[in-house]
């Protein structure tokens, strides 16, 4: 598991709500600092791999455990 | 490298204003600059009170469960997120005549305009949707 600057719990949240929270988030941190997000929406995994792309973020890592979908994006 | 998408509402059901709403608010949080010309029964998606209380298409009832299974955020809960991340919506003037409503009976911040003001902001998108 890698280190990360701030931490998003997404988790029961459904569609869009994973990706606007994580927007929000995003913005409170500087470039190249990474944001971790726990979520159970499972669109999620597409659509942060999606976003990250989009915003010139870079999605470093994923994990799956117990149901809860982890990401680790840094900021672009 | 902000792009935008240019959104048409013409169906006034609970169905099409998650349609709406969901892509409306994925794409603003996607850094994009979004617009929606809400006409017809699509207005039912900015009434202050229609909006609250948006019927499921007939013999769809039973969706009420799974949506509130999959915590799905309401409506007026879309909406204004939508607004906080700078949503434009355009109400349509001559569907507003034609339905005796003025502009009091939409949420606040709506602008009012004809077909060419989507127009002139749909010009030049990058993507254009039609619910």
């Amino acid at each position: 598991m890698m280190n990360s600057d701030k931490m998003l719990d997404a988790k029961g949240l459904a569609c869009p709500m994973p990706i606007v929270r994580t927007k929000k988030a995003m913005n409170d941190l500087q470039s190249g600092q990474v944001l971790e997000i726990h979520v159970t929406d499972k669109g999620a995994k597409a659509d942060l791999a999606a976003w990250s792309k989009s915003g010139g973020h870079e999605l470093v890592e994923t994990a799956e455990e117990n149901e809860v979908l982890k990401f680790w994006i840094r900021k672009g | 490298m902000s792009k935008k998408v240019a959104i048409i509402a013409s169906n006034g059901g609970l169905f099409d204003a998650y349609k709406v709403f969901n892509i409306a608010t994925a794409a603003a949080a996607t850094d994009q600059e979004v617009a929606i010309f809400f006409t017809f029964e699509g207005l039912n998606l900015i009434h202050k009170v229609a909006n609250q209380q948006l019927p499921m298409p007939e013999g769809k009832e039973h969706f009420a469960e799974g949506f509130a299974r999959a915590n799905a955020p309401s409506i007026p809960e879309l909406l204004s997120m939508a607004q906080e991340m700078d949503v434009k919506f355009i109400g349509c003037q001559m569907t507003m005549d034609v339905m005796g409503l003025d502009k009091e009976a939409f949420v606040d911040g709506i602008e009012v305009g004809g077909a060419v003001t989507f127009l002139e902001f749909a010009k030049d998108a990058d993507v254009t949707l039609t619910f």
